[in-house]
Order: structure tokens, then C-alpha cells, then sequence
């Protein structure tokens, strides 16, 4: 070789700053992330425009999957345990089910439970009369048919709670295209 | 390399003599590796953005109240049916078939421009004809109908300029369904007066 390379000999690099960085990046994002609840069923949401955020608290979300099956979700566990005590309890009993206080506690920790339309109406009320300031969602996928939908609108209808949102993806490039 | 250096020797009040800790190097690239690999992952699993929902009014039942009475001129109907085949007419004149999706296939359905200029077309000679903005939408979905369906056209009212606010979801009864089973038989226009059947 012509040239002779000069040695870096001891080269030493503060990297004190950019480690800095890195936890207080690290930290940030520790505290903001909120892990995604288990889905009972995967749910394609339709996409809109709609801009409106979902609110965190205070929610009572029917979930409707693709082959039209019913969830029901809240989000607090004293609602969860009013629900299980107004209708699960009693057919429980009926059936003469051994560890009714076992499926309490399991119920009480699961975020969205499968009902039938029968139930729906009673659970909704019991919720209700636990948290009167429940917000009703609806959940469904893009293929659920609407007879469904519109039998879970209606029993929000009737329940009195004829104002309830719809959530939706975002729509994917495409813009506002009337006019 | 990450490392902490000693710090400086101190010297205790009594002036005793603390051992000197020479070249003390701690190596600290172990825990920043760590540090690191742990916020590429909060950084990849994080989602900031929410859900988003858009609002349906229900008309509450057995309230009167809440009853509003619409020149039959003003409405336009829009049903739909199993198959995304959507029908529309203006109070009780007979339907009309309408595309409501531009694309065949599940892939990316985007409402059709033959329905927006429908709504628009409508909206502005319903505007022109009473000097307001009265058009009233009922939406009447089969209920074989799917659930994008309502989402789409709901959408769609959203977003028109400006946003149609006056729109109500209705159940789908069978006079619906034998309305346009008609039309699609004769299409022969089918007035509300039942005289009109020689075609």
C-alpha cells in the first residue's frame, strides 16, 4: 500500500447523549402504549370519513362478526359483574352449573362475552342501571349482514338509547371526491 | 463505548484517605442494547390512532314529539336489497334502479358517481323547487342487505357539501319489497292509485 493509515489508537465516542435520548424515547412510548384487548372474533370495519374518535371510557360496544355472531363488551368490571348477576347468575342456576362463583370471576375479567339476541336486551339494561353514562358502539364487520344490525339498533331503540356510534376504519386514499 | 468514568476520589471530613478507584469502567452496552431493542419494539407497536366513529340519531320510540311532517315532494327514498342493487324515487313515484358501487368484485368498493349525482341532482332541484335545503332521506336496507352497505351511504352523506343532515333509517317492509318486484317486472309506471294496471 502507498499510503500508511495512521492507527486510531484509544478513539473513544461519548455516546452518554444519545443514550439519554434513547430512554427518554424508550420511556415515552412505554407509558403511551395501550396493548390492543384480545378480540373475541376478527372484525374488518368498514372504512368512512368519519372523524369522530372513540372515547376510552364508558363504553358499551356490541361486536358483530362476519357470520353475524353477537358480542357484548363493557369496560368496567362492576358493570360486567351487574350483567353476570341479572342474567347469567340465574340460568346458571336453572342449569344447576357447580362453580357459579368461578365463572364470576372469569366473566368479570373477559372484555367481550358472546351473548344470544335474547339475552342482549336484559344485559344492556343491567348495564345501564350500573353506568348510567354507558355510550352504546357498534361494532361490526363489513360482511355482517343487516338484518343483525338492525335488530341490535333496535334493541338500543328500545332500551332508550337511540343515540349510538358506528366505528369505522379510516378510508384509505381516497378524498373527498363530490363536486 | 458507553462507559461511566470514576468519579473524582473525595476526601471524608477526618481527612482520611479514600481508596483511589483507578480506571473504574463500567460497560454500559449491554443495558443499551437492551434500552434500544426495547423501544424499536414500542415504537413499531404503537398505534396512535384511535378508532373513528360517526353518529346515528335514532328517532325514539312512542314519541310523537319528535314527528315531522315532510311534503312527500322532499323525500327521496333509497332502498337496497340483497346484492348491493339499490333503488330510489322521490315520494311515491316508482323506483329506479341505481349502481351503488363503482367496482364489481370485494375489493375496493367505492360508492358509485352515478348515486352521488344522483343525491346531488336531486338535492339541487329539491332546493330549487321550495328555495331551501329540504330534502329528506329515508334509507330503507333489505334485511339481507349488508352492513357496509349503511356505512357507505351514511358516509356519503357525511362527506356531500354541505353534509346532509337529514336522513332516517326505516325498516324495510314487504310493500317495499312487492314495489320493486314490480318495477322489475313491468317497469310500467306504478302510481299509488291501483287503476293504473294495463301497462
Amino acid at each position: 500500500m502507498p499510503k500508511i493509515k495512521t492507527k486510531r489508537v484509544g478513539y473513544n465516542l461519548d455516546m452518554t447523549p444519545m443514550v439519554d435520548v434513547a430512554f427518554l424515547l424508550l420511556t415515552f412510548f412505554m407509558l403511551t402504549t395501550q396493548f390492543r384487548p384480545p378480540e373475541p372474533t376478527p372484525i374488518d370495519m368498514p372504512s368512512s370519513n368519519a372523524t369522530v374518535p372513540l372515547p376510552d371510557t364508558d363504553i358499551l360496544m356490541v361486536q358483530i362478526g362476519k357470520n353475524d355472531e353477537l358480542f357484548l363488551g363493557v369496560d368496567a368490571q362492576p358493570t360486567r359483574e351487574r350483567i353476570f348477576e341479572s342474567t347469567i347468575r340465574k340460568q346458571l342456576q336453572e342449569a344447576n352449573f357447580p362453580a357459579i362463583e368461578d365463572s364470576l370471576r372469569k366473566f368479570k375479567l373477559s372484555d367481550a362475552f358472546a351473548v344470544n339476541r335474547d339475552n342482549l336486551e336484559k344485559m344492556i339494561i343491567a348495564a345501564r342501571f350500573a353506568n348510567p353514562k354507558l355510550r352504546p358502539v357498534i361494532k361490526a364487520d363489513v360482511n355482517s349482514s343487516y338484518e343483525v344490525v338492525d335488530f341490535v339498533m333496535k334493541t338500543f331503540k328500545k332500551t332508550n338509547m337511540p343515540t349510538f356510534n358506528l366505528i369505522t376504519g379510516l378510508e384509505g386514499g381516497m378524498g373527498n371526491s363530490n363536486n | 463505548m458507553a462507559a461511566v468514568g470514576a468519579p473524582e476520589p473525595k476526601k471524608s471530613k477526618k481527612g482520611k484517605k479514600v481508596r483511589k478507584r483507578l480506571g473504574f469502567r463500567l460497560d454500559m452496552t449491554p443495558m443499551v442494547d437492551v434500552a434500544f431493542l426495547l423501544l424499536t419494539f414500542f415504537m413499531l407497536t404503537t398505534t396512535f390512532s384511535k378508532p373513528k366513529t360517526m353518529e346515528i340519531n335514532l328517532p325514539a320510540e312512542k314519541n310523537d314529539q319528535t314527528q315531522v311532517e315532510v311534503a312527500e315532494s322532499n323525500v327521496l327514498t333509497v332502498r337496497i336489497m340483497e346484492g348491493d342493487k339499490a333503488y330510489w324515487n322521490i315520494g311515491f313515484k316508482p323506483p329506479e334502479a341505481i349502481k351503488l358501487y363503482d367496482t364489481d368484485g370485494d375489493a375496493k368498493l367505492a360508492v358509485s358517481d352515478e348515486f352521488r349525482r344522483m343525491l346531488r341532482e336531486n338535492r339541487e332541484r329539491i332546493r330549487q323547487e321550495v328555495g331551501e335545503d329540504v330534502m329528506v332521506l329515508v334509507l330503507k336496507l333489505d334485511k339481507k342487505a349488508r352492513y357496509r352497505n349503511l356505512v357507505d351511504i351514511i358516509d356519503e352523506l357525511n362527506i356531500s357539501n354541505p353534509p346532509i343532515k337529514r336522513f332516517s333509517i326505516a325498516d324495510f317492509t314487504e310493500a317495499d319489497g312487492e314495489e320493486i318486484a314490480q318495477m322489475l317486472a313491468g317497469g310500467a309506471p306504478t302510481e299509488p292509485q291501483p287503476k293504473e294496471k294495463k301497462k
